[in-house]
């Protein structure tokens, strides 16, 4: 089976975001539709449905390209590298996002102080780390692209 | 093609490849040696070796690790939780 490499790259990249957005958009319909909470998610829900998969099939095809140079884990662990900045672009534009003296705000609910960003972005990196290396790696191993 | 133009065309073939097996085609006598040795022995040797080493990142204990500083991370901060979500 060594035909269509970077197409078997991309689904196995789409695969996790695609399964994550089910349980994301359930949770918009929970917070916002049905238990009414003023959080104006659906101006940013274009991002993770529309972009981050898009992101993660391109990233796998890199992955793949790149003849597997670095572990998959720590491959798929500079992702949120461009991610997180462009995230944050998204809100900034859509106007969810602002940032403050104090910290960033995100929805005009939830402020994160400067000093735990840092935090946030690691543990982000660990999340990514993992992902990729148990499922997108076994998805590739499945595919024979590993 | 006619019959004697296949056949002059075979004889040259025929003269051209040197049979299998033969020093032209070995590249001298010590690979033939080689490839003539019995194989399984190596083979085995090879199989009872111990595996290589894990690297550090590679061993489960480091993963769970990950997975419980994740997890006792967000227990402190929960306000953290959606921007996760939503950077995730």
């Amino acid at each position: 089976m060594n035909t269509h490499p970077y197409l078997r790259a991309y689904m196995a990249g789409i695969f996790t975001p695609s399964l994550v957005l089910l349980l994301v958009l359930s949770l918009f319909i929970l917070t916002r539709l049905v238990f009414q909470v003023p959080i104006p998610i659906e101006r940013v829900i274009v991002f993770p449905m529309a972009l981050v998969p898009n992101l993660f099939g391109v990233w796998n095809i890199l992955y793949v390209w790149s003849q597997r140079r670095l572990p998959i884990g720590f491959h798929g662990a500079l992702l949120p590298l461009i991610m997180a900045p462009l995230g944050a672009a998204v809100g900034k534009i859509l106007g969810v996002l602002t940032v403050g003296t104090q910290g960033a705000t995100w929805f005009q609910q939830i402020t994160i102080p400067y000093s735990l960003i840092a935090p946030v972005f690691c543990v982000a990196l660990v999340i990514y780390y993992l992902v990729w290396k148990y499922i997108v790696g076994s998805l590739n191993r499945v595919l024979g692209i590993a | 093609m006619n019959t004697s133009e296949q056949e002059r065309i075979a004889t040259l073939l025929k003269k051209a490849l040197p049979p299998v097996g033969a020093k032209g085609i070995t590249d001298g006598a010590s690979d033939s040696a080689q490839l003539n040795r019995d194989l399984w022995p190596n083979m085995l040797r090879r199989l009872q070796q111990p595996p290589a080493p894990l690297l550090w990142f590679e061993s489960a204990w480091f993963d769970w690790a990950l997975v419980a500083a994740v997890a006792v991370w967000l227990a402190f901060f929960p306000a953290a939780i959606p921007v996760l979500l939503y950077h995730l």
